[in-house]
């Protein structure tokens, strides 16, 4: 399978729903990258991403775990789908051989 | 932020997102945007959470709302944007007039949308009920005094003729206000809460089968069918019992004669919609009044129930209506007869004692009767006034928008050459004028919307009204009137520029033959003038509506009604009156002190009364019960006679009259023979007991002043030969010694000090109080609220009306800007300029005024004929309005004549 091109944002989002295990949706998603890079992401832009790798057939969903902080309403959770966890692992195999091309870190 | 408004704010972006995104996604959407908020909310504040909330909601629906259509490639809605960016520019290039165009225009939105909503509110009361088309109310003459006035209340068998006589009803039903009643409730702990009730209605059975109350908990059929049910609404649920379904607990209600009388809730309702005529926090069965019910003699007299009727489906009003007329000539007699021993061709005496049908949507805003006993009654005259402020403010600022609009747009003759000569057609043209006249509508109206939605709550304070406008948005008549509303504006007013400017060959447009050839000066000057009409017609009416007020607040009542305080609920003292009355007088701060049966301004019961001479004539009297101390602490003047005494044991039957009572009698003071010191007045109904005239007050304002003074008998508090009315309520009243009291402070310190005398007495007697100055005050209260209203709307007519004259005088100046250089060269020193350019408006305004005068005159004189005592039309009022308007009209165009006369010519004059 060859890689579409997975932006840097969307390789992050994806990696965040693979640390989460099914437990990802927009927020514990948008807090778990918050988390790790630094830096402040919009709940807009990982929703929006999170719907297009869900098109692209990397992420998979369902709804569910409705808890009373939310006033009782379902979250869509999120799981990687193989073909995604192909994809993630593609991009990292392509890093990682690429680094090992970088002359300064030997 | 308060709590409500977030709430708010976040209700408005939610519901906002439910119009624009998919269904589909709204749940984990607005989920996420919950559960963001309260977590943002306890680390950094509610208003960084408010903010985000937006800020995300806005985001995700940039991302998931069908708006994203627009980023796709079609033909058209590159059109569109093209158009866009067009009218952007034209609106950055002339700033100043885009701002007082969407300024103008967004205020008239706003004020028009304000008066819109409340106008909507007070016509549609008792909208809710199902069966509303069918429910009628059963009016009647005012048998207790001018027969000519229409009482919404029968007596309690009138119900009953009807079930007999009518079939067409399917139901008829009754309510019965108590007036105030002292309420308890027993807590917990065994210890009772105590409570005055002023909103304690008795109901029949069928009473929910009429209206559409909602019924939360208990059984519709059985709610209110046994002796001492009762049916609370939640509210009061929640007030008397801290929690909202008590059912089966039981309330207690303190009965004239000290006993306690115990009823059981049987049912919650549904708090009342503020849009209903009935409003009420106890219902309690008609079948627990039994006793009273049975008392025979009284019940086409005892005029206290409202009577409504259900009539089946597809009756006949105006035949129902004819059919009932025989009612009462057929029920009442025996009741004339043995009250009044009187027949009732007598009683009535020759008035027709008609029945009429009111339908219960017009309940509320009927001119007559123009009172309810249960809730509400709203006033026409507001309506219909507030309807045609908001159309001419509408008005105002649509007419600014077009002139503004069309001035503007002369000056893009170059632009619209340029553009046919590279190809452009004419529909185009006119497209892209339209289009942008309606964008800047639709931008005002939506501005407006935002505006209005805020300012809400502030002008629900003033008008003591609910409204909500989220409501409205989701009404497809009214998105359907607000379209057309933006689309037709804007083709109006786009429509000049569009088809005139657009037909013009581009050669002459470009050789600069048509643009400074602006036509529609004429209209343009009209509109201005019709503006001003308006704007100056209202400056007037709300001045003369303001004196009013000033008269009415400030006017002699007869006495001096500053510093009385009045306590209520005295009777329930019964002997430990005197008591309380020894132990008040007492205090230093305390002047006076007296006990009455009923308080200026509300003075109401009334009776029929004749006096010893032979063939005397039955007259109606108000009267009200007072000790001697009282008329001293009024200070109203005895012009003849004597005030009672309380040491001569016979003034205990004595009455004192006033003026207009004594005239209606038949007596008269400045005829020595014709006194009626000594002579007798007894009451009408048959072999009544006879009292004699001890004295004669001076006429006093004991209502509003909005009424004439009604003729007055007084009878002393300690006559026991009287049927006691007015409920028997009494009151303590004590004139404050005004010089002991410098502050609020010490004001509230001495009612504590009362309260506290009270407590002492019997703890269990809710303390309140009253000032009688304040009580007058409330009888003007709405009109009060109403001028604030008026005062409002009337500045903003103003304001729109200016922004236009500053518009359109800027636009001169820049017209004019050669004309005046080439003045400047020939000679034209800098006020002459000041005065040829500012005179122009001043004609305008001037004009304005000549029209505007009689119109108000005739609206003012015509709003002050429903006043018994009037203020005078002063023509300085006039005058001072003109001066005013011309001076706020020279304010506006000054700037712009200056910088016109400032200018140096040369700069005016190169470029040629």
């Amino acid at each position: 399978m060859k890689n579409k091109g997975l932006g840097e944002f969307e390789e992050l989002i994806l990696l965040a729903v693979c640390i989460l295990e099914g437990e990802g949706y927009g927020i514990s998603v948008k807090r778990e990258v918050e988390k790790h890079t630094g830096r402040t992401i919009l709940l807009g832009a990982v929703h929006i991403t999170l719907y297009r790798l869900q098109d692209k057939g990397l992420l998979k969903s369902h709804m569910g775990g409705n808890t009373s902080k939310r006033g009782d309403r379902k979250k869509r959770l999120f799981n990687i789908t193989d073909t995604g966890m192909q994809l993630l692992q593609a991009s990292q195999d392509v890093r990682q051989s690429m680094w090992q091309l970088v002359p300064q870190l030997r | 932020m308060s709590e409500s408004k977030k709430n708010r704010s976040i209700k408005l972006a939610n519901w906002l997102a439910t119009k624009l995104i998919k269904d589909t996604f709204l749940e984990e959407l607005i989920g996420d945007l919950d559960e963001i908020y309260e977590e943002r909310k306890t680390t950094k504040g509610t208003t960084h959470a408010l903010l985000m909330y937006w800020i995300d909601t806005i985001h995700l629906l940039l991302g998931f709302s069908s708006l994203i259509k627009f980023k796709t490639q079609n033909r058209n809605i590159i059109m569109i944007k093209y158009m866009l960016k067009i009218a952007w520019r034209n609106a950055i290039r002339q700033k100043q007039f885009t701002v007082l165009n969407l300024l103008g225009l967004t205020i008239g939105i706003t004020v028009s949308l304000l008066l819109g909503t409340y106008v909507h509110h007070e016509i549609n009361y008792d909208n809710f009920h199902v069966k509303k088309d069918r429910i009628y109310r059963i009016n009647q003459p005012n048998i207790w005094g001018d027969w000519n006035e229409i009482s919404p209340s029968t007596g309690p068998n009138v119900a009953t003729a009807l079930k007999e006589d009518a079939p067409d009803f399917e139901e008829v039903t009754r309510l019965l206000h108590m007036g105030t009643q002292i309420v308890r409730s027993q807590t917990d702990t065994g210890s009772f809460k105590l409570f005055e009730e002023a909103a304690f209605i008795i109901a029949e059975d069928n009473f929910l089968d009429v209206f559409t109350f909602d019924l939360l908990k208990g059984d519709k059929e059985t709610a209110l069918d046994q002796p001492m049910n009762m049916l609370l609404t939640q509210e009061t649920a929640e007030k008397y019992f801290g929690y909202e379904s008590p059912m089966g607990e039981t309330i207690q209600v303190k009965q004239w004669d000290g006993k306690w009388k115990t009823y059981t809730v049987k049912g919650i309702l549904a708090n009342i919609p503020s849009q209903s005529h009935i409003q009420f926090d106890m219902l309690v069965s008609m079948d627990s009044y039994q006793e009273n019910m049975d008392r025979d003699g009284w019940k086409w007299i005892w005029t206290a129930f409202s009577t409504y009727g259900l009539v089946k489906e597809g009756t006949d009003i105006t035949s129902l209506t004819e059919k009932i007329q025989a009612i009462p000539p057929k029920w009442a007699p025996p009741t004339t007869k043995r009250i009044f021993n009187q027949t009732f061709e007598e009683f009535t005496a020759g008035n027709p004692w008609f029945l009429n049908l009111q339908p219960l949507s017009d309940i509320y805003l009927a001119e007559q009767p123009f009172y309810n006993q249960f809730g509400p009654v709203g006033n026409i005259a507001f309506v219909r006034l507030f309807t045609a402020l908001g159309i001419l403010v509408l008005l105002i600022s649509c007419i600014n928008f077009m002139n503004l609009s069309t001035a503007k747009s002369s000056t893009r003759g170059k632009e619209i050459g340029v553009r046919k000569v590279l190809g452009s057609g004419q529909k185009s043209l006119i497209l892209q004028f339209i289009f942008e006249s309606i964008l800047y509508v639709g931008a005002s109206t939506f501005v407006a919307f935002i505006i209005v939605y805020c300012s809400l709550d502030i002008f629900n304070n003033i008008s003591e009204k609910e409204l909500s406008i989220t409501t409205y948005l989701s009404n497809p008549i009214f998105t359907g009137i607000l379209l057309l509303f933006i689309v037709g504006l804007g083709i109006v007013a786009g429509s000049y520029p569009a088809f005139y400017l657009s037909s013009f060959r581009p050669i002459d447009t470009l050789k600069g033959k048509v643009s400074n050839g602006f036509k529609g000066k004429g209209l343009r000057n009209g509109l201005v003038i019709f503006q001003f009409t308006i704007s100056i017609t209202l400056i007037i009416c709300t001045f003369f509506v303001q004196k009013q007020l000033s008269h009415t607040s400030t006017m002699d009542v007869g006495y001096v009604k500053e510093n009385i305080l009045q306590i209520h609920n005295i009777e329930q003292f019964g002997f430990d009156t005197e008591k309380l009355k020894t132990k008040l007088a007492s205090n230093p701060k305390i002047s006076a002190i007296g006990k009455s049966f009923g308080v200026p301004p509300n003075i109401w019961s009334g009776d029929r009364y004749k006096s010893d001479k032979p063939n005397s004539p039955v007259v109606q009297l108000r009267n009200i019960r007072t000790e001697t101390d009282y008329l001293n602490l009024l200070g109203v003047e005895i012009i003849e006679g004597r005030n009672f005494d309380p040491k001569k044991s016979n003034d205990k039957y004595g009455v004192i009259l006033n003026e207009k009572a004594m005239r209606l009698l038949g007596w008269d003071i400045k005829n020595r023979d014709d006194s009626p010191i000594g002579k007798k007045v007894s009451m009408a109904s048959g072999d009544e007991d006879k009292f004699e005239v001890i004295g004669v007050v001076k006429d006093f304002n004991f209502n509003s002043v909005r009424n004439e003074i009604q003729p007055l008998i007084i009878i002393n508090d300690l006559n026991d030969k009287v049927w006691d009315y007015g409920f028997g309520l009494s009151f303590m009243s004590m004139r404050i010694n005004s010089e002991s009291i410098d502050s609020a402070l010490e004001l509230q310190f001495l009612i504590e000090e009362v309260e506290g005398v009270l407590n002492e007495i019997d703890p269990t007697i809710p303390f309140t109080y009253s000032f009688l100055d304040q009580d007058f005050e409330k009888t003007f209260r709405e009109e009060q609220r109403m001028s604030t209203v008026l005062n409002i709307f009337t500045l903003m007519g103003l304001i729109i009306a200016c922004l236009g004259l500053f518009g359109l005088a800027a636009f001169s100046a820049e017209q004019r800007t050669k004309e005046l250089g080439i003045r400047k060269v020939l000679g034209a020193n800098i006020s002459q300029i000041i005065m040829l350019f500012s005179s122009e408006f001043m004609k305008l305004v001037g004009i304005s005024i000549i029209i505007a005068s009689p119109i108000a005159f005739y609206f003012v004189d015509d709003w002050l004929n429903g006043f018994a005592y009037k203020t005078t039309i002063n023509f300085w009022v006039f005058f001072l309005a003109a001066c005013g308007a011309l001076s706020i009209a020279l304010l506006t165009i000054g700037y712009q004549s200056m910088v016109a006369a400032l200018k140096n010519p040369v700069d005016s004059l190169k470029s040629e």
